[in-house]
């Protein structure tokens, strides 16, 4: 996922990415990595991402192989802080690393 | 809830208990009549017992279940709570950046990049404001136009790199003549534009001649000669818009520029 997100009804919006996730890592088995550049994102898109990442987080305690890159513009270091401050309660991996693209 | 206390109580009742049966077990007191009643009292005080017991088992297990209930909701809770501090800590930080994103863009948009000056919106909302307050206070301010001599040629001459930066030269020696409260900004081209607030026609010819000669005076080590302007001063007139103010500066400019440049002229 990448780009700024502020959707009008992030329920309708985010739904059925949680959907798509939760399907995922009950139907299969296999490993589950994220690749996120986001740069802005509104109160509601902050909660479906702290969702997400609950899902992985509960995934991750059951055995299950899943993981985060959260790429940042190096010009914008405070996405840094801001994807530091999500991942404080992962216990997954959760690399957050400059976009030197 | 585990273990039964051992209370002396319960100790004495044990002693009777076994008493009784003690006696109710003696062959001497066959023939007793008080035997048989004595015999059903203590099986239904066994009874009771057990029955006693099964209720307080009960009883505990329920306690038990519900203790642990409220232990999962007070950790729903604390976990709850905990996920909202977080949410409303990100989303205050994104806030704060479109804040300073946003405070940034306007500076941007009322700042010339070049010379760091207002530009003309930043300085056709002081003039809106300056008005305003012109009217109110019965004070009128004077406003200035300056325009660079023959600064075509500069550029033509040494290149545009040496005409910005002698625009920038210029607007350093307008900013440095100027007092604290005077407001000057890039009009566009080679033209800026100050405004004196609260300042009668003949002191704002004063300070123009001031601006007028720290441009004069400016050294440039990349242009052979004295860069020169023009600067055309008024007054403005109450009732009028602005944008009236301006022309007739303008027209004290063209007056300064057509009487042989390097000059201040004044229009009432």
């Amino acid at each position: 996922m990448e780009g700024d997100s502020y959707p009008e009804n992030s329920f309708e919006f985010f739904g059925p990415v949680i959907d798509w996730v939760e399907r995922f890592l009950k139907d299969s088995s296999m490993p589950l990595k994220l690749e996120l550049k986001l740069v802005y994102m509104n109160t509601s898109s902050v909660k479906a991402m702290m969702d997400i990442f609950d899902l992985l987080e509960d995934a991750y305690t059951q055995g299950r192989q899943v993981s985060v890159n959260w790429f940042y513009d190096p010009r914008n270091e405070r996405v840094l802080d801001l994807a530091d401050e999500f991942r404080e309660d992962c216990s997954f991996p959760f690399e957050i690393a400059a976009d030197v693209r | 809830m585990s273990d039964k206390p051992s209370l002396p109580q319960i100790d004495a009742e044990k002693e009777l208990i076994r008493h009784i049966e003690t006696l109710l077990a003696d062959p001497a007191h066959e023939g007793n009549p008080l035997r048989e009643p004595l015999a059903r009292l203590l099986e239904q005080n066994a009874g009771q017992r057990q029955r006693l017991e099964r209720l307080v088992r009960i009883s505990d297990g329920y306690h038990l279940l519900s203790r642990a209930n409220s232990e999962t909701l007070s950790q729903q809770y604390d976990r709850q709570l905990r996920r909202v501090e977080k949410l409303m800590r990100i989303s205050d930080r994104y806030q704060q950046s479109l804040r300073e994103i946003s405070e940034a863009l306007r500076e941007a948009s009322l700042h010339d990049p070049l010379t760091s000056l207002g530009n003309r919106r930043f300085l056709m909302e002081r003039l809106g404001e300056e008005t305003g307050r012109a009217v109110r206070n019965s004070t009128p301010y004077s406003l200035g136009i300056i325009d660079i001599d023959f600064f075509k040629s500069i550029n033509d001459r040494y290149g545009h790199d040496a005409g910005d930066k002698a625009l920038c030269e210029v607007s350093c020696a307008i900013r440095d003549s100027l007092r604290e409260y005077d407001i000057c900004g890039r009009w566009g081209g080679e033209e800026f534009l100050f405004i004196l607030p609260e300042t009668p026609l003949d002191l704002a010819v004063q300070v123009a001649e001031r601006v007028r000669l720290g441009i004069e005076n400016i050294r440039h080590d990349h242009i052979d000669y004295r860069i020169t302007a023009c600067i055309g001063v008024t007054l403005y007139r109450y009732g009028e818009h602005y944008s009236d103010t301006i022309k007739r500066a303008d027209e004290a400019l063209r007056h300064a520029k057509e009487a042989g440049r390097n000059r201040v002229e004044s229009r009432l």
